[in-house]
C-alpha cells in the first residue's frame, strides 16, 4: 500500500474565465471500516480512514468534505468552483493518523 | 546528619512521582479528544438518532423541486456506490448553500458526509463513492444559508453489501 496518498485532480481542459468548472478528486487510501471480533462487538482502535477533505481556489476555502467511514474506499470527491482568475486550486485530504495528502493544478484560461 | 539527608530526597522523588502522574494525565486527556474529535460526525447510531444530532427538532421539508439526487436504483456493489447531489440555488453571499449533508438510512454509521461550501463553488453540488450496507433509503439533505432544511430521499437496492463488520 505504498500508494496511499496519491491523489489525482480531473479539471476539463479548457476554462475560460468566469465558468464554473466541474472538478473530481481521487486518493487512493484503504478507507478502513469498523472491524468487530467474534461476538459481533466493535474493536476500538484508531481506525484509519479520511476525515476532512479541503478545497481551496487562490487561497480561499471553497468547500469543506467532512466524511465517516461510510465512504468507500479509494474515494472520490467532486466540486465545482468558480473560475474568476488563473491560479492554483489545491485539494487536501486529511486522515485520523495524522496524514496529510494534497493534490494541485493551476487553473489557466485558454 | 543521615535523616537531614533523607528527608530531601523523599521530598524530591515525591516531587517527581507528581510530575510523572501529572504528565500521564496529560498524555490521557490529549488523546481522548483525538478519539473524540474523529468520531463526533460518524457514531454507530440509528439515523433517527443521527437525524436528531445533526439537526435537533428543526422542521425539514420536502426539496424534491430543488434538489436533485443522482444515484443508481440498483447497486451491484455496495463498496463503491457513486452519489452526486446538486441544488438548485443562485450560490450569491446573500443566499447559498450551506452544507449538503447525504445520510445512509441502514449503513451503521448513517451520516456518509457533510459538505460546507462557500459562496465561491459557483455551483452547489457534490459527488462521492460512498458505502452502503443494505437495501435502503439513501438522504440528502441540505442547510441553505438562512437556515432553511430541504431533503429528498431515494431508495437503492443493493445486491452486495458493503459495510462489512
Amino acid at each position: 500500500m505504498s500508494d496511499i496518498g496519491k491523489v489525482r485532480l480531473r479539471i476539463p481542459s479548457s476554462i475560460k474565465a468566469g465558468d464554473v468548472v466541474q472538478v473530481r478528486a481521487l486518493v487512493i487510501h484503504p478507507m478502513e471500516r469498523i472491524e468487530r471480533d467474534a461476538q459481533g462487538k466493535i474493536i476500538l482502535k484508531n481506525y484509519n480512514y479520511i476525515n476532512k477533505v479541503i478545497v481551496t481556489y487562490l487561497g480561499k476555502t471553497v468547500a469543506t468534505f467532512d466524511t465517516t467511514q461510510s465512504v468507500a474506499e479509494n474515494p472520490f470527491f467532486s466540486f465545482t468552483f468558480k473560475a474568476t482568475d488563473p491560479g492554483q486550486l489545491k485539494v487536501q485530504f486529511l486522515d485520523t493518523t495524522g496524514g496529510r495528502y494534497e493534490g494541485t493544478a493551476d487553473i489557466t484560461f485558454s | 546528619m543521615s535523616e537531614s539527608h533523607v528527608m530531601p530526597r523523599r521530598a524530591v522523588l515525591r516531587a517527581l512521582g507528581a510530575l510523572g502522574a501529572g504528565a500521564a494525565a496529560g498524555a490521557l486527556t490529549l488523546g481522548a479528544p483525538v478519539r473524540a474529535r474523529a468520531q463526533t460526525l460518524g457514531q454507530n447510531e440509528s439515523v433517527e438518532d443521527a437525524m436528531k444530532r445533526l439537526f435537533g427538532g428543526k422542521p425539514i421539508k420536502d426539496g424534491a423541486a430543488a434538489i436533485k439526487l443522482d444515484l443508481p436504483l440498483i447497486a451491484e456493489n455496495g463498496a463503491v456506490v457513486p452519489v452526486s447531489v446538486s441544488v438548485d440555488s443562485p450560490m450569491t453571499p446573500a443566499s447559498y448553500v450551506k452544507h449538503i449533508y447525504v445520510v445512509a438510512d441502514k449503513n451503521r454509521i448513517p451520516v456518509v458526509t457533510r459538505v460546507t461550501l462557500a459562496p465561491e463553488a459557483g455551483r452547489a453540488f457534490m459527488g462521492a463513492n460512498i458505502r452502503l450496507g443494505e437495501t435502503g433509503d439513501v438522504r440528502a439533505i441540505v442547510e441553505q444559508s438562512d437556515g432553511t432544511l430541504l431533503q429528498v430521499k431515494r431508495e437503492v437496492k443493493v445486491t452486495v453489501g458493503g459495510c462489512g463488520g
